[in-house]
């Protein structure tokens, strides 16, 4: 038991350090959780724990997986910059927090304004100006925006991480997995942004501008479609969810620095990319499956490990299946 | 002050070589690789590993030899060019453009965290270190810096040397058209992968080449050392210098070292804001990044193409061998029915 409770622990300090090289700042909800793995005794096992957690983080990859290939989709581009809006997103709704003190469902609100500006800005001011270059040169320039975000909010808040003082709720035994009320909301959150985000795809005139846009953007001009327009939509909507994401990332990891963005960034790639490029529900498919690898391998393996498996998962994918799991068909090269 | 200009000019002397070599990656053969700050890496940790001996508990490492410097710096790139060969074969087999610098992006990462976590390999998040003088302990420690200096030196103009030689001759010409039209050079009888391949072997050698200069420099080395995300600034650099240019990419390494080393030097960063000047830095290089990117992309020193799109300079060899003018026609014009049929 006692052994249990450590590794739970371990599990949750791995996690925090892998992910922003720094431990978590308050001790407060492992401690609560560490009491609760004692107080639920042999009826909980290591493996739904960190299921459970699993799914509470391929949740929020999920938002932010998809809100990178729906840059993608419009612009083509692949964006390095995506992370940063993440980022600010998160970073928004702290400052809301601790110097406005409003609560939890203002600062979500907050971020997701946040995060929308911030990607409207990029595609503003960026994305747009190279359109008419390669994709790699736009990639390049992405990179360059996610230095300048990156190190922008380093300046303003420091290197030090930050984190949110709200309420984590109770201990929840669902079934197998030990949730608190807080990573319950987190999830529930998640899965009716998810739901609108298909709403909006296949029910209004935007999402089929927008997918009309993806497909051919000089068609669709032609055809009387206002595509710098609709890109500059979708990029606001993109750019809503993750900074949505980005809070509720903070708000589960327990801790917030400027780099968090940026180490999610990958596992959006990652996610997005093995299970399909610019096609939001196949992305969704891949976030599931990316959550649950990395879930296995931080209860089989070691958590040390889980990022090398995610990211050797991203390199098998493309060697085998570049076009992603959940998209027909196989191309022998692939172009952006 | 003079210790501190050697110390400048040493470390931009071994960017100068990486980016050597990553420019033959990205600015020759048009791929974009995130994972070359993983071969300087393995360079430098290499090269330690070989010379410093057997580890003290607790500290791991693997080998654990005490070979000479000159010894160990050449195994090293033989090891980063094997390593490279395995990155080199999965990226570039199948994947292009964005999709290439996708996968080299997670096997850097991959490979970073793996080193990591990983103690018995190089001794994990600790880092292996130790001192070792290549010169033998013979000189002052003010001397070695200097002595040491021009050794950088050196090896960066023999470097710079045999890199020109290539990027005139056939094969250079050949890589350049590879990465300009994959499929015009694969219909006149080029193996894309083949020529892709070899230039990226080459670039990483090149990485891993300075990756053991740099090991004799800093003597201590572990992960924080090698961020992923510090090749933004051999990008930087190549960017600034003249992408697929030998001599640009030479003077963007010192242009953007020696420069952005002094502009943020006098950057106050007060004691409890350590990050500033750091942070400054790298946001002068995102702007830099995307300004070069945006107006303009060839670089201070362009790379010097004929009108038909081959290199069209003579090498200094050939040059001083032969007195006829370089031609910027090396491939028989082709005549003008095909030409329209083209346009």
């Amino acid at each position: 038991m006692r052994d249990n409770s450590k590794t739970l622990v371990k599990f949750e300090w791995r996690l925090c350090y892998i992910l922003h090289h720094s431990a978590p700042a308050t001790d407060d909800h492992f401690i609560i959780e560490l009491q609760t793995a004692r107080l639920f005794g042999g009826t909980l096992s290591i493996f739904w724990i960190s299921l459970g957690q699993g799914l509470a983080v391929a949740a929020i990859l999920a938002l932010s997986s998809v809100a990178f290939t729906l840059e993608y989709a419009v612009s083509r581009v692949v964006n390095l910059a995506h992370g940063e809006i993440l980022t600010i997103g998160a970073y928004a709704a702290y400052v809301c927090e601790t110097t406005y003190h409003q609560d939890i469902y203002v600062c979500a609100v907050v971020a997701t304004i946040c995060g929308s500006l911030a990607a409207i800005a990029i595609n503003f001011i960026v994305i747009e100006n190279f359109r008419n270059q390669k994709p790699l040169a736009t990639l390049i320039a992405t990179l360059g925006v996610s230095l300048v975000l990156q190190n922008v909010l380093l300046i303003i808040f420091g290197g030090a991480s930050d984190s949110y003082t709200f309420n984590q709720g109770s201990l929840l035994h669902v079934g197998p997995f030990l949730w608190t009320t807080l990573t319950i909301e987190v999830m529930v959150a998640a899965i009716v942004v998810a739901v609108l985000i298909y709403l909006l795809l296949q029910r209004t005139r935007l999402g089929k501008a927008l997918r009309a846009v993806s497909q051919n953007r000089e068609l669709s001009q032609v055809s009387g479609i206002p595509a710098r327009r609709v890109v500059m939509q979708t990029w606001g909507v993109a750019g809503a969810v993750s900074g949505f994401a980005g809070f509720l990332y903070g708000e589960t990891i327990g801790t917030i620095t400027p780099t968090i963005g940026n180490g999610f960034l990958l596992l959006s790639i990652t996610a997005a990319v093995g299970g399909g490029l610019g096609r939001p529900y196949a992305t969704l498919g891949g976030a599931v499956v990316l959550g649950l690898v990395m879930a296995a391998a931080g209860t089989y393996v070691s958590s040390a490990y889980q990022l090398v498996i995610a990211f050797g998962f991203l390199v098998v994918m493309l060697l085998i299946k570049p076009n992603g799991m959940f998209v027909r068909g196989m191309a022998q090269t692939v172009r952006a | 002050m003079l210790q501190y200009w050697t110390a400048i000019l040493t470390e931009a002397t071994i960017f100068a070589i990486l980016a050597l070599g990553i420019d033959m990656i990205w600015g020759w053969a048009g791929d974009f690789d995130l994972s070359a700050y993983a071969y300087f890496a393995l360079g430098v940790y290499m090269t330690i590993v070989m010379t410093v001996g057997k580890p003290k508990a607790p500290v791991v490492y693997i080998l654990g030899w005490h070979l000479p410097y000159l010894i160990a710096v050449p195994i090293a790139v033989v090891v980063v060019v094997a390593f490279a060969s395995i990155i080199g074969a999965i990226a570039l087999r199948s994947l292009r453009e964005v999709y290439f610098s996708i996968t080299t992006l997670g096997a850097v990462w991959a490979i970073y965290y793996a080193v990591e976590n990983y103690t018995p390999l190089f001794n994990g998040y600790n880092g292996v270190y130790g001192l070792f003088d290549p010169m033998g302990g013979s000189l002052s420690y003010n001397n070695y810096h200097y002595i040491f200096l021009g050794f950088c030196l050196l090896v960066l103009f023999l470097i710079y040397l045999v890199v020109q030689r290539l990027s005139t001759s056939a094969f250079g010409r050949m890589v350049r058209a590879v990465r300009d039209d994959e499929r015009a050079a694969a219909v006149y009888g080029r193996n894309v992968f083949w020529a892709k391949y070899r230039t990226y072997l080459f670039g990483a050698g090149l990485a891993g080449l300075s990756g053991g200069l740099f090991a004799a420099y800093i003597g201590a080395f572990n992960p924080l050392d090698w961020k992923p995300t510090e090749i933004f600034v051999l990008y930087a650099a190549i960017l600034v210098g003249g992408r697929g240019n030998p001599k640009g990419v030479v003077l963007g390494s010192f242009i953007v070292y020696v420069g952005f080393v002094e502009m943020t030097r006098y950057i106050p960063s007060p004691a409890a804001r350590p990050e500033l000047g750091p942070a400054l830095r790298q946001i002068l290089i995102g702007l830099l990044i995307i300004l070069m990117m945006k107006f303009r992309p060839s670089g201070l020193l362009p790379e010097q193409l004929g009108s038909d799109g081959t290199v069209a300079r003579r090498s200094w060899p050939e040059r001083l061998l032969r007195s006829t003018p370089a031609t910027n026609h090396p491939i028989a014009a082709p005549d003008d029915e095909f030409n329209e049929d083209v346009a």
